[in-house]
């Protein structure tokens, strides 16, 4: 944990808020995140934790709050100014559009145009075939349509978008659900790869060897609040499920915001 | 038709075709070079990459199929160059509509209006050139902005407000007949203007012996200078190329069809004058919408994006592609189309009446349809609804020769649109698509 030289978070979320109708999906959640970090997100379904990664990745506009990224106040009001900032986001569902095929997928939104303003296809199929082979060797069928494709391919192209685009934050919801083991220890890999390049990344998964395995801290949440962030090295299972379930704080636990200096700040944000 | 198609991208097609040939563009690059066996399915696969799958290799076998029955039937009047001119140029108001019907409906609307706001848009255009003595220009000219303002106040509402393109559409359906009539108070407006009239084909409308077969040349030299272009492309890209044969043979396909075309065309001679006719005009401007739309659809951002808001529109506002704009341009483009269609089809009945296109719609969408557009979004080609519309108008005009009464062509046509959906349920769960 030594290894993190910055003093900076590179997100910082102060105080979010968002209602849907009158429910507080999210309600007054302060989390950060550092470079070369992975937080884990946790909570159950309805928890509010895909909501507030959701606001990051600009699909959804906050109520109230604050978000800095590397310093700076900012805006997010879509996915472009997200993508503007570095942030890449992973989605559950993959957000992949099952028509088109993988090389259309990974540039959806941001394709590479020639100086005529049209597709520029061979650059983006060639590109397409770099990405996906530091993924994944054997795929190669990447120019029919991505509903033809298995599970773990899918969601190489939804990881690759992330990859390609060089994410400087990166948000991953739950990108193992639809794995098998050999290909969940490739995107372990990665995220440790990720790590060390110093890339900062939100992991919502609700797989506790996954949260222990590769998460630096832990963020909390129930019911739209957030519970407690700690150090994953300073908790253990049963006391996350508490927390998870019943929102109970574990006792004799420091709440830790920052990542070097483990003693600074409890009584946070909730 | 297929002018602009551009072969390896997948947006264009229901591209499913052959889940048996699958292995075929998955094999390692070793296999490239095993003979025969490899080489059929390599042909099938860039067939395929042309935007030509099983399902339009179907489709031509029954558009065929259905040319031969109807002209042993009639007599051997069917396929006469004399028929033949005529149901290409009939087919042309449809065909225009329809190619941008595939693409309001890939992108999960539909637009129910067409029919009407053509009518509309034609009667003010003829209105403008009759009554109030506009030139010809400066008449489409308005009826094209009108047209654009009809077409955004409907696509705002749609796009930006939410509301179901389905009622929207339906209420215009209504209201712009409505204002088809309002325009000259329900009153015939004659179009006279000469040069205007080619436009809709006719006896003046088309462009000769010789222009035909000038066309016919560069549109060939064309498409075999773009293959090359692709394959010269593709190797400084460092990508596999296929075998020149199959290239050759995929772009061959298409100009034969165009030359059988060419040659009917310039079979046909109207009694009284003394060269055959050649191309009409209505079906160039057919053939170029259908190639431009094409480019759109294949080649640039604005076709890309509209399949992928047809394919998942969750995923397409979460990658940031900006659906309300691309909704508002497809809107606009449709507008564009039906000034098109509207223009050519007064033009071909010298007069805009407030009936023009009434019904169209219907035959629009049932081309689109017929062609392989899914009515849930995602799927469809341009090259398709060309097809469809095709069918539609051999099946009406074939009956129409054999004498079948008025009341039995709308039974059978209805069905026949009925008998195209169920074929495109069965096609997409016997080949696993949605």
């Amino acid at each position: 944990m030594s290894t993190v030289a910055t003093s900076e978070p590179l997100v910082e979320l102060r105080d979010i808020r968002k209602a849907f109708g009158g429910i507080h999906a999210v309600d007054g959640v302060s989390v950060n995140l550092y470079c070369g970090e992975v937080v884990a997100v946790l909570g159950h379904n309805g928890a509010g934790k895909s909501t507030l990664m959701k606001i990051l990745a600009g699909a959804y506009p906050i109520d109230s709050g604050e978000t800095h990224v590397a310093g700076q106040h900012v805006q997010i009001r879509t996915p472009a100014d997200a993508q503007s900032l570095g942030i890449e986001t992973i989605y559950q569902t993959l957000a992949l559009a099952d028509n088109l095929d993988s090389v259309a997928n990974l540039f959806l939104g941001r394709e590479k145009l020639t100086p005529w303003r049209t597709l520029d296809d061979h650059f983006m199929e060639g590109q397409a075939r770099k990405v996906f082979r530091r993924l994944n060797k054997n795929f190669t069928n990447i120019r029919v349509p991505v509903r033809r494709l298995s599970g773990g391919q899918r969601q190489i192209v939804a990881i690759s978008r992330a990859l390609y685009f060089n994410a400087r934050i990166l948000i991953m919801d739950e990108p193992m659900a639809a794995l098998g083991p050999e290909e969940a220890r490739m995107v372990g890999d990665l995220i440790r790869q990720l790590k060390a390049d110093g890339v900062g990344i939100f992991l919502i998964t609700h797989d506790m060897p996954d949260v222990f395995n590769l998460s630096d801290r832990l963020a909390v949440m129930k019911n739209g609040k957030l519970v407690g962030t700690y150090r994953t090295a300073d908790v253990t299972e049963d006391e996350v499920l508490g927390m998870i379930i019943a929102g109970k704080r574990p006792e004799g636990r420091v709440e830790v915001l920052q990542l070097q200096k483990p003693d600074f700040g409890s009584g946070s944000s909730v | 038709m297929n002018a602009a198609g551009p072969p390896r991208n997948s947006t264009g097609v229901p591209e499913n075709a052959t889940r048996p040939l699958q292995a075929g563009p998955d094999l390692p690059v070793a296999e490239h070079s095993r003979p025969s066996a490899i080489h059929v399915s390599h042909f099938v696969h860039a067939l395929r990459r042309a935007g030509l799958d099983l399902r339009l290799l179907l489709m031509v076998v029954l558009l065929v199929g259905m040319g031969v029955a109807f002209h042993v039937l009639s007599g051997g009047v069917f396929l006469s160059p004399e028929n033949l001119y005529n149901i290409a140029q009939q087919t042309a108001v449809v065909g225009i509509v329809a190619t941008v019907m595939v693409l309001v409906i890939v992108a999960r609307h539909i637009d129910l209006s067409v029919g009407s706001v053509m009518g509309f848009v034609g009667v003010l255009i003829a209105f403008l050139m009759y009554t109030s003595g506009w030139p010809w220009f400066a008449a489409c000219l308005a009826g094209l902005l009108v047209a654009i303002l009809v077409s955004m106040y409907q696509g705002t509402l749609t796009s930006l407000l939410g509301v179901p393109s389905f009622v929207v559409t339906l209420g215009g359906l209504m209201s712009f007949r409505g204002a088809a009539f309002l325009v000259a108070d329900g009153k015939t407006q004659p179009v006279n203007d000469e040069f205007f009239q080619r436009l809709g084909g006719g006896y003046d409308g088309s462009i000769g012996v010789a222009g035909t077969w000038t066309l016919t040349a560069l549109v060939i030299a064309g498409l075999f200078v773009r293959m090359a272009q692709r394959r010269r492309s593709r190797s400084r890209h460092d990508m596999q190329n296929e075998p020149l044969w199959i290239d050759v043979a995929v772009t061959a396909l298409p100009c034969v069809v165009l030359l059988a075309f060419a040659w009917a065309m310039n079979s046909y001679q109207i009694t009284s004058k003394t060269e055959p006719q050649g191309i009409p005009i209505p079906v160039l401007i057919w053939a170029s919408v259908a190639a431009v739309l094409s480019f759109l659809v294949h080649r640039t951002r604005f076709g890309r994006y509209v399949f992928a808001m047809g394919g998942n529109p969750d995923a397409a506002e979460l990658v940031g592609i900006p659906v309300k704009r691309v909704t508002l341009q497809l809107f606009v483009l449709l507008a564009v189309l039906v000034t098109i269609a509207a223009i050519v089809s007064i033009a071909r009945l010298n007069a805009g009446t407030n009936s023009l296109g009434t019904g169209m719609e219907l035959y629009v969408i049932a081309a689109a349809v017929i062609g392989g557009t899914a009515l849930a979004g995602g799927t469809g080609s341009i090259l398709g609804s060309a097809l469809g519309a095709l069918i539609m108008q051999s099946l009406d005009s074939g009956m129409l020769l054999l004498d079948v009464s008025i009341g039995k062509r709308m039974v059978i046509i209805g069905q026949v649109l009925i008998v195209a959906v169920v074929f495109d349920v069965l096609y997409r769960r016997r080949f696993g698509e949605r």
